[in-house]
């Protein structure tokens, strides 16, 4: 597929992109200069550094893991606004299920865009309006009785989701929980702090899988 | 020095204390501007995608389900995203946190940028500099994500997944990407089931780090799962068997406040 919409994306994409990452650094630039403070370049660099340890390769495999799910301009939009596994990507999996659009065609484009889009509007209004109603809002979501609806929200997203994904896919499913428990048995801290590297494994595994099963045309 | 000298410096040191700063009204129209900025973004790459689905014919239908889906599955999660700006509300204020969580981040990157970049610092010690360096350290390690779509994106499109999804008729191109979501959702039931044996959790402080580690076990995540998977199967069945139409838009929504529900229930037992 290389429509002109696609180019199109592409390049309004970038532009976007680009106008982000300004309006990202807007509030450290300000608060540099309203307080005519400077950072301590050598605690950011130490910062910067560890932290990107972390986030640089992380940001490549989400680039390359998410991207193709979500199509051209919610991807863009998708690494400005930010909150890509606990919220854009499954966004998005629930509206072209709902929907019935297939990765990579032009009609999971338009699916895509909208579906991200209105999620993203959506977090920003509840933030700001969050903001503006900090003072009676704040006792009610920090109420004791509420806090492990909260605490447990991903869990509650993704079995959900699950269900769509489990139901067509039973012999795709078996190896990855499989291998899940026996890991989630032996190292549990690691399961449930390095998800990133989970979802990795678990796609190998599953993609193994798969070409097996296709290979002895089973699926 | 003259009485209106010595009232500037009292000016300028009271509006350059931590906690001034923190609060300042700029920050918070920074806040409201990034806010308009990312609607202003959204609304026009919906238009466009919305023009798009004009020429291809599409059903309006199919819009409205994606718009009313993905308003209503979004409402919890933001609203769990927000707990993170009370979270940190604490140590940086609210008007960082809000921008923060609105652009590009999430609650436990920014907890570590903070306790990464000023170690050993706490609400009450906290100057001007550490407020600014958190600030920076923040917004630079996180941006690697959108420097890779901004230079990577298209030529990977292209190169790769243009490539594995364009052969015609019996496939594997599909399977790629259909394996990557089986590992999110496996690897999302991993994060519920190994919490049976062990978690760990940083301790929290007036919105920062403590240092401490506390070590916790609980059935409750797995439970939440198990429940909003069941919800899902019965509204799935309404919607397919029963032809309930209204609830395919909200049966995401309605089976996670299901889960989430039943962890309150718990926890009133004693269960967390």
């Amino acid at each position: 597929m290389n429509t002109a919409y696609r180019e199109q994306m592409h390049k309004f994409g970038r532009i976007f992109t680009v106008m982000g990452i300004f309006v990202m650094f807007l509030a450290p630039v300000s608060i540099w200069v309203f307080t005519g403070v400077a950072p301590n370049f050598a605690q950011m660099g130490v910062g910067v550094l560890g932290l990107s340890l972390l986030y640089l390769p992380g940001g490549l495999i989400e680039m390359m893991t998410y991207s193709p799910l979500l199509g051209t301009s919610a991807t863009y939009l998708a690494f400005i606004t930010g909150n890509l596994i606990n919220l854009k990507v499954p966004c998005v999996m629930n509206a072209t299920e709902i929907c019935g659009t297939k990765i990579n065609t032009p009609e999971n484009e338009v699916i895509s865009a909208i579906s991200v889009a209105f999620s993203s509007i959506t977090t920003v209004l509840i933030l700001s309006l969050g903001v503006l109603l900090l003072i009676p809002l704040k006792p009610l979501l920090e109420n004791p009785i509420l806090a492990p609806a909260f605490n447990w929200v991903i869990s509650a997203l993704f079995g959900a989701l699950g269900y769509k994904y489990f139901k067509g896919n039973w012999k795709l499913i078996i190896a990855p929980m499989v291998v899940i428990i026996i890991l989630s048995i032996v190292m549990p801290t690691f399961v449930n702090s390095q998800v990133m590297i989970i979802v990795l494994i678990l796609a190998i595994v599953t993609l193994v899988v798969s070409k097996i099963l296709y290979n002895k045309n089973k699926i | 020095m003259g009485y209106e000298s010595e009232l500037m410096i009292m000016l300028l040191w009271a509006t350059n204390t931590v906690e001034a700063v923190k609060e300042a009204w700029w920050l918070y129209a920074i806040g409201a501007f990034v806010t308009l900025f990312i609607i202003g973004g959204s609304l026009f790459f919906a238009y466009k995608a919305y023009v798009q689905s004009k020429e291809l014919g599409m059903a309006k239908e199919d819009i409205k389900k994606a718009v009313i889906s993905s308003v209503s599955f979004s409402i919890l999660p933001s609203i769990g995203i927000f707990i993170g700006v009370i979270t940190m509300a604490g140590f940086l204020g609210i008007a960082l946190p809000w921008i923060r969580l609105s652009v590009l981040g999430a609650l436990h990157y920014e907890l570590m940028a903070a306790d990464w970049a000023t170690e050993g610092v706490n609400i009450l010690n906290m100057s001007v500099e550490n407020f600014v360096t958190i600030a920076f350290t923040m917004t630079i390690a996180i941006i690697w994500g959108s420097l890779f779509t901004l230079f990577l994106f298209k030529k990977y499109q292209s190169k790769v997944v243009d490539k594995a999804t364009e052969k015609k008729g019996r496939s594997f191109g599909p399977f790629l990407f259909q394996s990557v979501f089986i590992g999110l959702v496996s690897a999302y039931f991993g994060d519920a089931f190994s919490r049976i044996f062990q978690y760990n959790t940083r301790e929290i402080v007036d919105g920062a780090y403590t240092g401490t580690i506390i070590e916790n076990s609980s059935f409750v995540p797995l439970i939440v799962f198990v429940i909003s998977f069941l919800s899902m199967m019965g509204f799935d069945y309404l919607v397919k068997q029963k032809n309930v139409k209204w609830l395919e838009n909200f049966q995401l929504s309605l089976s996670m406040v299901i889960g989430m529900a039943s962890a309150v229930f718990l926890g009133m037992g004693g269960l967390f």
